[in-house]
């Protein structure tokens, strides 16, 4: 059990934030998924300690986020989302601080900082001042800030904003290996989906406060037995009329026919059906839905 | 030699209809010649030809490559160091008519922060020429439009990043200009946001305006248009739709993948066949990689293999030529 | 031999408890601060007066054991009426108020310089942090906000510390040493506390005032600003107000001065008669802006007044210059005292003046670094 949340509520004023939220994460990679306003910011918060609950009670990684806060920030890490620096400093004393603040004797947390510099990719650079460093290269910094004391759980706060393609990829490909390699658990809040999609296995989606849904992504994604995606080279318009004719549901969606075949049948019919009338199938997939219509699905609940 | 293909007509395949524009010669909204632009030693753009279709249109490059240069010459912020850039046929350089035309949604977040979302728009559209009163209406129309309508009499200073990313995209439309320049204009938004803007963005390419979207995020352009721009190191390395890109790039062979239960029996009879390069196995999935510089040839022959005797293909798909791959290519090379 | 994984690897070591956690905050800060050439460089300054206030001790211990090595210096200093004859003859009587003194004029010098070294590293501390959002990064690692705060004044203990309280230690050492004599101890070892003291009060109030205006604004150089306005605006303001008071006070009490031969040979022409009235008044005029200084206010406005005021109270000040005062003659007494002593005010409203600016501090500290952990 990674995390656990039992009814937990938190108003600031007038807008309550979490609204008698009980969820419970398995350990792994998990996605934070919600519209702005809905709850995420103040669950990591109160994951972290920093902000006191109203009431309900929870526990990360067995210990009860109400009374053991820096109990649990020692096997905690933490990427925020914002630009974050210590100023002044170059990247290895940068990481160095960091793991000091946590209770590590300088001399560890030196090693450690290069063991996990290595990791991260910061070659030379990590000799550079912090504030120097490019966007991509912040984001790596960050990380290894938030890992030099090996914590078991690392929470990331839309690590990929902001980044171009090739940054973006690096980090993902951190994440995948830390979590799917070296056992790390990883909450990770983003309003990307694919970013989301490629990294966790999981995902539990707020909205106003409450848990809209949560469960492995590839259980949610369901699975339409008959439909196919297809995708012709060429008009898919002739073929999809010769499909009704066989007796299956053809309907066109951008530039892909979205095809349902009657009971009994498997795609064969859709290769002999091309194989006559001399048309390419470029692509042949089963339909799943996208995790963008389980999110909206589950907002449309909310 | 990476390949530069010529600008394709301006039309987007998720466009409904063809305007009436594109029937005769492609326009071209935005043009640049030979333009290069440097700071002191350091070269921003070098030697840039091209033009920007009607329609929706993706400017994609790894930092560094020049985008933010090329938005702010095309808007005329900067003046060149070379070559000539015109905008609907006029050169932009000191000339403030047409920015009546030219619509800007800058990457900054620089908001007048106590104003009033409605005002900050009004404000915006009185500065671009409209009367009081067509004003008023515009405001009331494109905050309308980006979903703001609730939050208008709330100042900027209490916005959270969606809603100031939907005030910036207003205050870009609210004076209909022809041209609009989108400098990533969904970071930050959540997915509902995100859609909504999108399905804004799409519509506007398709009413025959020109707009250009500056953006990181791969999988959101390949969703809004295939027309795409790439820079990389102030140059021009592809522009044009990236299926025929992709046709293009010829050592890259394409990777196509077939899901069938008798996999290996699949894989020896493709491996006869003179265009492969060659297979990998895809053990888990059941399937196999293909590799092949002839898609053409082996998409056609698939239809027959798979009516063979137990070799039932189950699926066949190629992620070769999503815009992520593409990129990847171009860049790294 | 095994190929080794160049991944990422685990770490299981020992984490010591927060309650250190303050030590590596002012360490670092220590270092960032040790980068500034300036600051360097007015650092081993503010070392110099510790240099003079070893010498002028180690000196005066040779004259206390009426060594042969200080005697030049002996017979310089009594052929320029700076050392009585009194004071030459037993030095022993007067070794409390000579130290009181000596470490006095070291401390009114170092608590200008600690002032400058404020100013050059003080604002930095909180608006830095600020300016590059690094609070969410300390916020969410086990440690409390009083353990960042403590950190942070431990930055500003560290140097002052340097400047003003090993100085004092190492000096009085090197003065103990020098006279070989144990007795010192007895009679100064007040004298040691209070310098101490009087050091921490330094650097707790107006470290925490610093600290507190760093927490204040992203921007040092605002911070700085301020820093420097209180310390010299408020010193400026208070001693035109104290100029425009005692002028008052003189003008209302005071008759004029007795008139005196002038002109080029006018110091032939006076007379005894002359001389002794020229002394009474001046001695009068004394006397009476002592007694009006009791019950002035302005030097209050000053914050390095308020932290005078309190040191000449905790090293005892007042009392040596009283008894040096006894070497001169009756009617120089008064003047002697008042001249040389400072303003005579209670001490206590400087005291309130400086509790009421640190608990004011502690109340902004408490409330800007609380509202600023912003996880948007």
């Amino acid at each position: 059990m990674l995390f656990q949340f039992e009814g937990v509520t938190k108003t600031y004023g007038r807008v309550v934030a979490l609204d008698n939220l009980s969820v419970s994460a398995p350990t792994g990679a998990i996605g934070l998924l919600g519209p702005n306003g809905s709850g995420k910011t103040t669950m990591i918060r109160s994951l972290l300690g920093l902000t006191r609950v109203d009431r309900g009670s929870g526990q990360v990684l067995g210990m009860d986020f109400r009374r053991r806060q820096l109990d649990i920030r020692r096997s905690v890490g933490f990427v925020p989302e914002d630009e974050c620096l210590f100023p002044h400093v170059v990247g290895v004393e940068f990481v160095t601080y960091a793991g000091e603040l946590v209770g590590m004797s300088t001399k560890d947390a030196m090693q450690r900082a290069h063991e996990v510099l290595d990791y991260v990719g910061l070659g030379e650079a990590r000799y550079r001042k912090a504030e120097s460093y490019s966007t991509g290269m912040k984001q790596r910094l960050k990380l290894a800030s938030a890992i030099v004391h090996d914590p078991k759980l690392l929470i990331m706060d839309e690590p990929t904003n902001g980044m171009d393609p090739r940054g973006r990829e690096e980090l993902l490909e951190l994440s995948r290996d830390l979590v799917r390699n070296k056992g790390m658990s990883l909450l990770f809040s983003s309003h990307l989906l694919p970013d989301v999609e490629s990294v966790c296995d999981q995902i539990i989606v707020l909205g106003r406060g409450k848990l809209l849904t949560e469960g492995n992504i590839q259980q949610l994604k369901q699975l339409h037995n008959r439909t196919f995606e297809v995708r012709l080279k060429g008009e898919g318009r002739p073929f999809a009329e010769s499909l009704s004719g066989l007796g299956c549901v053809a309907k066109m969606r951008d530039d892909a026919l979205l095809v349902e075949i009657p009971e009994g049948r498997t795609q064969q019919m859709l290769w002999e059906a091309a194989a006559q009338q001399q048309v390419q199938i470029r692509t042949l997939r089963e339909q799943r839905s996208t995790l963008e219509e389980v999110f909206l699905k589950a907002l449309g609940q909310g | 030699m990476t390949p530069v293909p010529q600008s394709l007509a301006a039309q987007s395949p998720t466009a409904p209809s063809p305007t009436p524009q594109s029937v005769a010669a492609p326009r071209s909204i935005v043009e640049f010649h030979g333009v290069s632009k440097w700071y002191g030693n350091v070269i921003g753009i070098n030697k840039l030809t091209l033009r920007v279709p009607v329609g929706v249109t993706g400017l994609l490059g790894p930092n560094g490559a020049g985008k933010s240069t090329f938005l702010q010459l095309a808007t005329g912020q900067l003046y060149a160091s070379q070559g000539k850039i015109r905008v609907l046929g006029q050169p932009v350089w000191n000339n403030s008519a047409i920015n009546r035309q030219i619509g800007l949604c800058p990457e900054q977040d620089a908001f007048y922060e106590w104003m009033t979302g409605w005002d900050f728009v009004h404000t915006s559209a009185r500065l671009a020429g409209l009367s009081r009163a067509a004003a008023r209406d515009a405001t009331e129309r494109t905050l309308d439009a980006v979903g703001m309508t609730q939050y208008q009499g709330r100042a900027v200073r209490g916005y959270s990043k969606g809603m100031r990313q939907r005030t910036k995209l207003a205050q870009s439309l609210v004076h209909d200009p022809q041209v609009l320049f989108l400098d990533e204009p969904l970071t930050g938004t959540d997915p509902v946001a995100r859609h909504d803007l999108m399905t804004i963005i799409q519509r506007l390419g398709s009413e025959g305006k020109s707009v250009l979207v500056s953006s990181h995020v791969l999988h959101e352009v390949q969703t809004l248009t295939p027309n795409i721009i790439l820079l990389n190191h102030g140059r021009l390395v592809a522009e044009g739709n990236v299926r025929d890109i992709r046709d293009l790039i010829d050592e890259h062979p394409h990777h196509i993948v077939l899901i069938c239960d008798e996999y290996r029996r699949l894989a020896g009879r493709i491996l006869s066949w003179d265009d492969v390069e060659g297979v990998r196995v895809l053990a888990k999935e059941k399937g196999l990689m293909v590799e092949t510089h002839k898609p053409d040839a082996f998409y056609s022959r698939l239809p027959q293999l798979s009516l063979e005797d137990g070799l039932a293909i189950k699926e066949v798909y190629s992620d070769d030529d999503s815009l992520e791959s593409v990129f990847k290519y171009l860049v790294n090379k | 031999m095994p190929i080794f994984d160049q991944g990422y690897q685990h770490w299981k070591g020992h984490l010591s408890g927060h309650g250190w956690r303050w030590l590596a905050i002012a360490r670092h800060g220590v270092r960032i601060g040790l980068q500034g050439r300036v600051f360097r460089i007015v650092l081993l300054v503010s070392l110099l007066p510790a240099l003079v206030l070893a010498t002028v001790l180690s000196i005066w211990s040779l004259i206390e054991r009426k060594s042969d090595l200080v005697g030049p210096i002996v017979q310089f200093l009594s052929s320029m009426q700076i050392l009585s004859p009194t004071v030459a003859a037993d030095p022993r009587q007067y070794r409390l108020e000579v130290w009181t003194l000596c470490y006095n004029y070291f401390f009114s010098t170092e608590l200008t310089l600690s002032m400058i070294l404020i100013v050059l590293v003080g604002p930095n501390l909180i608006s830095q942090d600020l300016r590059f959002n690094a609070l969410p990064l300390y916020l969410s690692r086990p440690l409390r906000r009083i353990d960042y705060l403590g950190g942070k004044l431990g930055v500003i203990g560290a140097f002052l510390g340097l400047a003003i309280i090993v100085p004092c230690l190492v000096t009085y050492a090197l003065g103990l040493l020098f006279s070989l004599d144990v007795t010192i101890v007895r009679d100064t070892y007040r004298l040691l506390l209070a310098s101490v003291a009087y050091g921490l009060v330094i650097i707790v109030c107006s470290g925490m005032l610093i600290l507190a205006l760093s927490s204040l604004s992203r921007n040092s150089r605002y911070v700085a600003l301020f820093w420097v306005s209180i310390w010299i605006v408020g010193g400026l303001a208070s001693t035109i107000l104290e100029g425009v008071y005692y002028g008052q006070v003189a003008a209302s009490q005071m008759s004029r001065p007795p008139e005196m031969p002038r002109g080029r040979d006018a110091r032939r022409r006076m007379t005894p008669a002359d001389l002794e009235k020229q002394q009474n008044w001046a001695e009068d005029f004394q006397t009476r802006m002592a007694e009006a200084s009791k019950t002035d206010w302005r030097p209050l406005i000053s914050y390095t007044s308020n932290l005078s005021r309190i040191g000449r109270e905790l090293l005892g000040t007042d009392a040596a210059w009283r008894k040096l005062s006894e070497l001169q003659p009756a009617q120089m007494r008064g003047r002697v005292v008042a001249s040389n002593a400072g303003p005579l005010y209670p001490w206590y409203w400087s005291a309130g003046v400086l509790a009421g600016l640190f608990v004011i501090s502690v109340c902004v500290l408490s409330l800007s670094v609380r509202s600023l952990d912003r996880l948007r």
